[in-house]
């Protein structure tokens, strides 16, 4: 009641948390400039993926064609796909981040099904849990995977799999940068439409 | 912050996938689908239901469209890779498509290179760039 009465020359001290007050229902001047750089750098992150991930796919796409020259067409193909029960060795966790609604995607690779209810370290700030090369279990999991086509398998496919392997994590990338700028366009374009009121 | 959407957080999800068939003529391959299905992320359940589908020429857009609806509700999968060539099949439903979990990434396949310009999260945020809409919020 009090603010109409104001004039620009004279506020008391009591009117400054009451400005505050109205001020904590939008953003701040400073904040809103933070939000664009967030967006801006997101999308630029982004598409910086998205032109990697073109580059690592086309390379699989050639190690896989040519692990399919060695193999022969009947040795390569989804009629071989195992449709039986199985889980997927390869999954996602889900985290949100504590400082705004945004959603974290960690890539988990390799994680045999005893590992599967064991939690991570939530405060991990990489988008993949590596997977240790040596270890026997993500071995056994890369080999259980390369088997579906046959014992004998061509350094090719090996190496087809590791390129699909990168893509998967710059995948992950790509989907954590997008969360981020839509995030900050939400917030922004919720800041452009109370302006607008 | 109004109408913010809820984070399913979750220590195991998967990636569902909606590839096309690569290659011209009459030798196709699902080069895309295979290769994921090598790294890893292939989940067949107990009721033999996949994480993913493989679009070839007699797939129907009506199956695109169930998939991805099904894809996109199933509380177990995290991101949903798909071919960009699928999603131009079926672009009102991506387009209109706006949860944050799981996650929309459309990708190039082997015929057809991804485009920007198409990308219905990207042509969402688009709109930011525009002068008339920022300028007129400002006062």
């Amino acid at each position: 009641m009090e603010e109409r009465h104001l004039t620009v020359d004279q506020e008391p001290p009591q009117e400054a948390a009451e400005v505050v007050n109205r001020r904590e229902v939008r953003l701040e001047p400073g904040a809103e400039e933070k939000l664009v750089l967030q967006f801006m750098d997101s999308l630029n992150s982004y598409l910086s993926f998205s032109h990697s991930l073109s580059s690592t796919l086309g390379q699989a796409w050639m190690e896989l064609a040519s692990a399919r020259h060695s193999m022969g067409t009947a040795r390569l193909n989804t009629s071989l796909l195992d449709l039986k029960f199985h889980p997927a060795s390869t999954t996602l966790k889900i985290t949100e981040c504590d400082d705004d609604a945004k959603a974290r995607f960690v890539l988990r690779k390799w994680v045999s099904p005893e590992e599967v209810g064991e939690d991570e370290d939530s405060n991990s700030t990489k988008s993949s849990v590596p997977a240790d090369d040596d270890d026997e279990a993500v071995r056994r999991e890369r080999a259980k995977s390369l088997s579906v086509f046959g014992i004998l398998i061509p350094p090719k496919l090996r190496a087809a799999q590791q390129s699909f392997e990168r893509a998967l994590e710059t995948l992950v990338e790509m989907a954590n940068m997008q969360s981020s700028f839509l995030n900050s366009f939400h917030q922004l374009h919720q800041e452009v439409e109370d302006n607008k009121e | 912050m109004a109408n913010r959407a809820q984070i399913p957080t979750k220590s195991s999800a998967l990636i569902a996938m909606i590839a096309d068939e690569n290659g011209k003529g009459y030798k196709n391959y699902e080069d895309t689908v295979v290769g994921f299905l090598l790294a890893g992320v292939g989940n067949v359940d107990i009721r033999r239901k996949t994480n993913y589908l493989i679009v070839d020429s007699k797939t129907t857009v009506k199956q695109i469209e169930d998939a991805f609806k099904e894809f996109t509700t199933r509380e177990d999968i995290a991101i949903v890779l798909i071919s960009q060539y699928v999603a131009n099949m079926i672009r009102f439903l991506v387009d209109s498509y706006n949860k944050p979990v799981p996650a929309i990434l459309e990708i190039p396949s082997k015929d057809h290179p991804y485009d920007p310009a198409h990308d219905s999260v990207l042509s969402r945020v688009k709109y930011l760039f525009s002068t008339e809409s920022v300028a007129s919020g400002r006062r």
